[in-house]
């Protein structure tokens, strides 16, 4: 088998939707249209241009961004609201790139929360941060990443002293952030990291006078020591320094240093390729993808876009085996199927943007995927190891998952009175045959599921959900009817129907694949 | 319960401690007696509710030895607890509990609570994830299992699960989660054998009532074992659905529960759903927050802060807890058991919090058959490994009580579950031998030891030991082979042992000696 060699045909609709589905939050009809045909090369150069950094989130009663103002104490919970709606209102309302579901996941790979770290200032200053980096390079972003102030507080490396070293960061560095466990690193590693990290602190957290934001490295409280590492580290030594750049210095010999084991890419490669191909790394993934894409994140020197296209360009990457094979976490799912039917977050910074925020963000939570809040710093558990997808479904989620697409067919998401919803009828309207029911079940499915269902479940939607006890022609009858004379008692039998049709598909289990 | 397990379940000494001739019943097996009582019992009713505290509990501020203050102050002087403010217990002058754990106290004093001190296992992890997956599973900290304890044990118990079930013996779930998402420790072989629940008011109108798929087979690729999977979920959500709403529609608290303990909110709904009728074998609940690396304590006062709150939610809801169902009558099937990822640093950091450490203290409660109040002794803070505290008990040996002393199961099968051989912790054990000499007069190591103990003392006089015994937890001797090397030295073979604590007593120059032997592997 080829793996890793680019694919090189022009992209099918099924490969178009699948690639979208896995590189951003998922296709509309139009993208579809404008993807299919395209070749990996043209795809990639879309989806992986670079993008502007976003304009910062807005307080809706003032109309201003508050990341420029010093800490406001009565306004903490508002501006922790403002700051979480407008990142997912960037999700919803993604271009056809990268950028968005990149920044999930690297905010979840160096984890903070809002529960740790209060105040949204710091978390926006970070997640600038993590877009800023998140297709660069990972040399530069897990450096800066060390000296951001809300790691600084969320680790506690502000903590870490020479007289009294503080682990937390020193740890999590190694066994999350970059080499992983597994015996690639000892206890006294964890002791020697956390010496060379001591000496820094934050600056100006939850000042309501000043709004500078600001990271500064003490000398007198860096241990300016030698760091012995291990054996697993090849006995390397990171020099003791003095002075005010010891610690910038010790910090970027011991990320080259980490980074110069062949574990820390594969690592890396293996936490991308679970959340972008599969869930399982198989020994031949290991062989054929994980150790190649190591090696090409190395000979780029951790540039990480490399890996990216030939990620996404690869053959493995379009190989049906992989197809619907991960299930979509909560964020996939809602702002996938959000998307798909046109829907967009309205103006930032208006009340109706911001409760549709509210909405959103009630339901990720309830389904486990709180955004800027994950429980641990490992992150949201269905990522951290392979096999851990399944973790997202529980009696209760699956329940909550179909709460919410019943909602947004049946016109129940109403966001400061806003009806986020869609027209079945119209959408039907836009398919290749709206007469025959089958065609109809076809081309939902086509692009509404990541796997195709078979003949008895096609029957089944038609004959039990759609139009159950009636015959088939008897569909063209009353949609040829409605046509003739669209009157709204017609119409709301069509769309009942229609209604009711989607709402099962979207309880499918089918449905919950990406 | 059927006769296998009744033999087990009183023989190992929980109903009545059967003893006869002073060797404990288990040791005759299946006498005329034990057939005629199994006879009579058709179900085993116990419960038990597993309360997971999630970040790693900072064991030694919970369980404060008494008896080596000055230790306790010196190395975590900015955090420690000042004596006057520990919380006394009955019957013991060197073990004391937080202030905030009033009520865990006032169980304790009741008889209700054992405390396993020192719980672990070898070459403990440092890591939250590896070592709660250890905790769920099982597992050696060198070995992966891909199946929680629980789930393994009610996969034997309940074979066939979900396809064959609800049956008439087991109407209800076999496990129940207060929460969105289910524990790995209730992972079965294919899936959860528990059913996660969140508010058992609103489940059944959140499932809906009809299942939203044909039974279509799928195919055996990465997407369709994953779709599999999530048809089976919906099946068992619907199944037990009905079951759940009737269930919290009969049962009623009847104490009154504290506001602002989301611990006690979950405990509320177990004993709800128990009242209601509900034959659930097992149940879990969790708290996060442990994870205390800095202001662990409150900066003017040590007895309170962030640490001492999460103590006492966790004793105020496990006390109402306990105090519900004793006013609905149904104390007495109830045992529960708390635990933690891993303890923290002995010594605490500048940031007034602990780094990860290794072995902790835990709870075992239960309405009645805790016959051990102490498991083990306090920590030894004069001989830590690496600033981290010893292990005493391996945390399988607690699940081996529970499983066997509690739940009833055989040893045979609690051995199967935990994949080897574990001596059951003793709470619901009279200890007969466990009163160690306190003035060790041999040296014995290793210790833990997996195969050879040497043991070894000048004091043994010029005719060497009369008589080398080694007694497990239950006071039973069992045999072991001794090799006499000199007068002053010799070698037991302790691998036929199963994992667990042991006294090893000698009797040599008209002097009785005595030391306590770990067998770990």
């Amino acid at each position: 088998m080829p793996w890793l060699s680019p694919y090189s045909q022009p992209l099918t609709a099924d490969q178009a939707t699948h690639l979208l589905r896995r590189a951003t939050f998922g296709p509309t009809p139009a993208l579809t249209k404008q993807f299919t045909g395209l070749k990996p090369d043209a795809a990639l150069k879309i989806l992986l241009a670079n993008q502007p950094a976003p304009p910062p989130p807005v307080d809706v009663s003032t109309t201003k961004t508050f990341v420029d103002l010093p800490f406001n104490l009565d306004m903490q919970g508002q501006h922790q609201s403002f700051f979480k709606n407008w990142w997912l209102g960037l999700m919803i309302n993604e271009e056809p790139n990268v950028t968005e579901k990149l920044t999930l996941f690297w905010q979840n790979h160096f984890v903070s929360t809002y529960a740790v770290v209060p105040d949204a200032r710091y978390l926006y200053r970070q997640l600038a941060l993590i877009r800023q980096h998140g297709m660069s390079n990972f040399r530069q972003f897990v450096i800066d990443m060390t000296k951001d102030p809300a790691m600084l507080r969320y680790l506690d490396g502000r903590l870490n002293v020479a007289v009294k070293p503080q682990e937390n960061y020193g740890r999590e560095l190694q066994e999350l952030f970059t080499i992983g466990l597994g015996g690639n690193y000892t206890e006294d590693d964890v002791k020697a990291a956390t010496r060379v990290l001591t000496g820094w602190i934050d600056n100006g957290f939850r000042d309501v006078a000043n709004a500078a934001i600001t990271v500064t490295f003490r000398a007198n409280q860096h241990d300016t020591t030698d760091k012995k590492f291990s054996a697993a580290y090849g006995g390397y030594t990171v020099k003791g320094r003095t002075g005010a750049t010891a610690g910038d210095e010790e910090l970027a010999d011991m990320v080259d240093m980490i980074l110069r084991q062949a574990e820390t890419a594969r690592f890396l490669v293996r936490k991308l390729y679970r959340f972008y191909v599969a869930n399982d790394i198989t020994p031949d993934v290991e062989t054929n993808m994980i150790e190649p894409l190591a090696k090409i994140l190395r000979d780029n020197k951790y540039e990480i876009k490399p890996v990216l296209n030939a990620l996404f360009s690869s053959d493995h990457f379009y190989d049906e085996a992989v197809r619907g094979a991960i299930i979509r976490s909560p964020l996939e799912l809602m702002i996938g199927t959000f998307k798909y039917f046109g829907l967009r977050a309205p103006e930032s910074g208006t009340t109706t943007f911001n409760a549709l925020g509210d909405y959103i963000r009630a339901r990720s939570r309830e389904q486990q995927m709180d955004v800027y809040e994950q429980t641990t710093v490992f992150g949201y558990r269905p990522y951290y190891d392979t096999g851990l997808d399944r973790i997202w479904i529980s009696t209760n989620t699956l329940a909550l998952r179909s709460l919410y697409t019943d909602q947004l067919v049946r016109g129940q998401i109403r966001p400061n009175g806003v009806t986020f919803s869609f027209d079945s009828v119209e959408l039907i309207k836009t398919l290749s045959a709206p007469t025959d029911p089958v065609k109809i079940i076809e081309d939902l499915t086509k692009d509404l599921f990541a796997v195709p269902l078979i003949k008895s479940q096609k029957d089944f939607l038609v004959d039990q959900v759609l139009i159950p006890g009636l015959p088939r022609y008897e569909w063209e009858n009353e949609w040829t009817g409605f046509l003739k004379n669209p009157t709204a008692t017609r119409k709301t039998s069509v769309k009942t129907k229609l209604d009711n049709l989607l709402i099962f598909m979207f309880r499918m289990a089918e449905f919950q694949m990406s | 319960m059927n006769r296998r397990d009744f033999i087990q379940y009183a023989s190992a000494g929980v109903m009545t401690p059967v003893a006869i001739g002073g060797v404990s019943a288990q040791a005759y097996g299946q006498t005329e007696f034990l057939n005629a009582l199994a006879s009579v019992a058709d179900v085993n009713d116990r419960v038990l509710v597993i309360i997971q505290l999630n970040g790693g509990n900072d064991g030694l501020n919970m369980v404060i030895p008494l008896d080596q203050m000055s230790t306790y102050t010196n190395i975590r002087s900015n955090i420690a607890l000042p004596e006057s403010k520990v919380g006394r217990l009955n019957n013991t002058l060197v073990t004391g509990i937080h202030p905030a754990m009033t009520g865990m106290r006032d169980l304790f004093n009741e008889g209700k609570v054992s405390i396993v001190h020192s719980v672990s296992y070898p070459s403990a992890s440092q890591s939250h994830f590896r070592a709660s997956d250890i905790w769920f599973t099982g597992a050696s900290s060198n070995q992966v299992l891909t199946t929680g304890w629980m789930g393994r044990y009610l996969d034997k118990e309940y074979p066939g699960y979900p396809a064959a079930y609800p049956t008439t013996a087991m109407p209800d779930p076999l496990a129940i989660q207060i929460n969105f998402i289910t524990s790995t420790a209730l992972l079965g072989p294919a899936q959860s054998m528990a059913l996660a629940v969140q508010n058992p008011d609103t489940f059944a109108t959140l499932v809906g009532d009809k299942v939203s798929i044909d039974p279509t087979a799928t195919a055996n690729t990465m997407a369709g074992r994953s779709i599999s999977y999530i048809r089976q979920q919906q099946t068992i959500s619907v199944q037990y659905a009905g079951i759940i709403k009737t269930a919290a529609g009969k049962g009623k608290n009847m104490a009154v529960y504290p506001t602002g303990n989301g611990l006690a909110d979950q405990l509320k709904i177990v004993a709800r759903l128990i009242n209601g009728g509900l034959r659930t074998k097992v149940y879990y609940v969790s708290i996060g927050g442990f994870d205390t690396h800095a202001t662990q304590t409150d900066a003017s006062d040590n007895t309170i802060g962030a640490h001492a709150n999460l103590l006492k939610m966790v004793s105020d809801g496990v006390k109402v807890f306990m105090d519900d169902l004793k006013l609905m009558g149904m104390e007495k099937r109830v045992a529960g058991m708390t635990f933690s990822e891993f303890g923290r640093r002995a010594g605490s950091n500048s940031a007034r919090g602990t780094d990860h450490g290794q072995a902790a203290p835990l709870f075992v409660f239960a309405g009645e058959g805790i016959k051990t109040q102490f498991v083990g002794k306090n920590p030894n803070l004069s001989d830590l490994d690496n600033n981290t505290i010893r292990m005493q008990t391996d945390f399988r040996q607690v699940y081996s009580a529970l499983l066997t002393d509690w739940l009833g199961e055989t040893t045979a099968t609690a051995n199967n579950v935990l994949g080897k051989d574990y001596e059951p912790a003793p709470m619901f054990r009279q200890i007969v031998a466990a009163t160690e000499d306190p003035f060790v007069t041999f040296r014995m190591y290793p210790n833990p030891a997996d195969s050879e103990v040497m043991i070894e003392s000048e004091l043994f006089g010029p005719g060497g030991v009369q008589s080398l015994r080694v007694a497990d937890m239950a006071g039973r001797f069992v045999p072991v082979p001794v090799e006499k090397l000199n007068n002053d030295a010799y070698r037991l073979s302790v691998r036929a042992l199963p994992i667990g604590n042991y006294v090893v007593s000698v009797e040599a120059n008209k002097r009785k000696l005595a030391n306590r032997l770990m067998v770990v592997r």
